[in-house]
């Protein structure tokens, strides 16, 4: 994901704004990391560049 | 300039569990590319092989996709298509001018459920209307004031969108039609009533 995406992700669970932390990055976008919420600590990942919005309890289910 | 010879290269590519661009996906694009100017913040909801998005994504300032199937935003990833993988537009912020969703539509009964990812972007759960009914009140704080979605319906959930649409609050238009063999879809135009 291109780090200017982080303009408009926030926490599906508490809408805070999320800090990120680069695994791999190249050039253009991050690859691997995650994002985490700076109000509720909950944390998700970017794999392959992309990142994974699913609130925790969804993750899981499907 | 972008072609269908590419996506399909990619898409074939990366198929396999997403759902395939049908009639309904073109009727989706038709509709946008008519709706569609360059300053624009779009936002494709359930976008799956990202065969919308594709063909619009140098049309606007800025276009984001999303996709709950990890196979359908690999394969927009693999198209050049900002997404993220995500339940409708969960996790996103801010405010987009344009926002597109052709979201599962049909009621399916239970030997038609097969337990994958194509159910998921098929099963649109009772009268076919659960999902799109579902978007219609988390986009609220996502479309800015005088910004428009398209949403696709077709002959068996229409009358029940459209009784969402307006419990809701919203101003509609139906901007396009097509008769298929066994249902007609539809393509809905709607904004805030302000």
């Amino acid at each position: 994901m291109r780090r200017s995406l982080l303009d408009i992700l926030a926490c599906p669970l508490c809408r805070g704004d999320l800090d990120v932390e680069v695994i791999e990055e190249d050039q253009e976008e991050i690859i691997t990391g995650n994002l985490i919420c700076k109000e509720c600590g909950e944390l998700y990942p970017i794999e392959n560049g992309i990142p994974n919005m699913l609130p925790p309890e969804l993750r899981e289910k499907v | 300039m972008r072609d269908l010879k590419t996506f399909l290269q990619k898409f074939m590519q990366n198929c396999q569990n997403v759902y395939e661009p049908h009639e309904d996906s073109e009727l989706l694009l038709r509709c946008a590319l008519r709706e569609i100017r360059e300053e624009d913040t779009v936002l494709e909801v359930g976008a799956g092989s990202g065969y919308v998005s594709y063909f619009l994504m140098d049309r606007c300032r800025f276009l984001i996709a999303t996709d709950i199937n990890p196979h359908a935003v690999r394969c927009m990833r693999e198209l050049g298509i900002d997404c993220i993988r995500t339940d409708l537009a969960k996790g996103l912020k801010g405010k987009f001018s344009l926002i597109l969703f052709n979201p599962p539509y049909l009621e399916l009964e239970e030997w038609e459920k097969a337990g994958d990812w194509i159910e998921i972007a098929l099963n649109g759960g009772k009268n076919g209307v659960e999902v799109a009914a579902r978007f219609l009140v988390e986009i609220k704080e996502l479309l800015s004031d005088d910004g428009r979605i398209i949403l696709v319906a077709n002959s068996h959930n229409l009358k029940h969108i459209c009784r969402e649409i307006e419990r809701l609050g919203y101003h509609y238009e139906i901007v396009d039609r097509e008769r298929l063999f066994f249902e007609e879809l539809y393509g809905i135009r709607i904004k805030l009533k302000l």
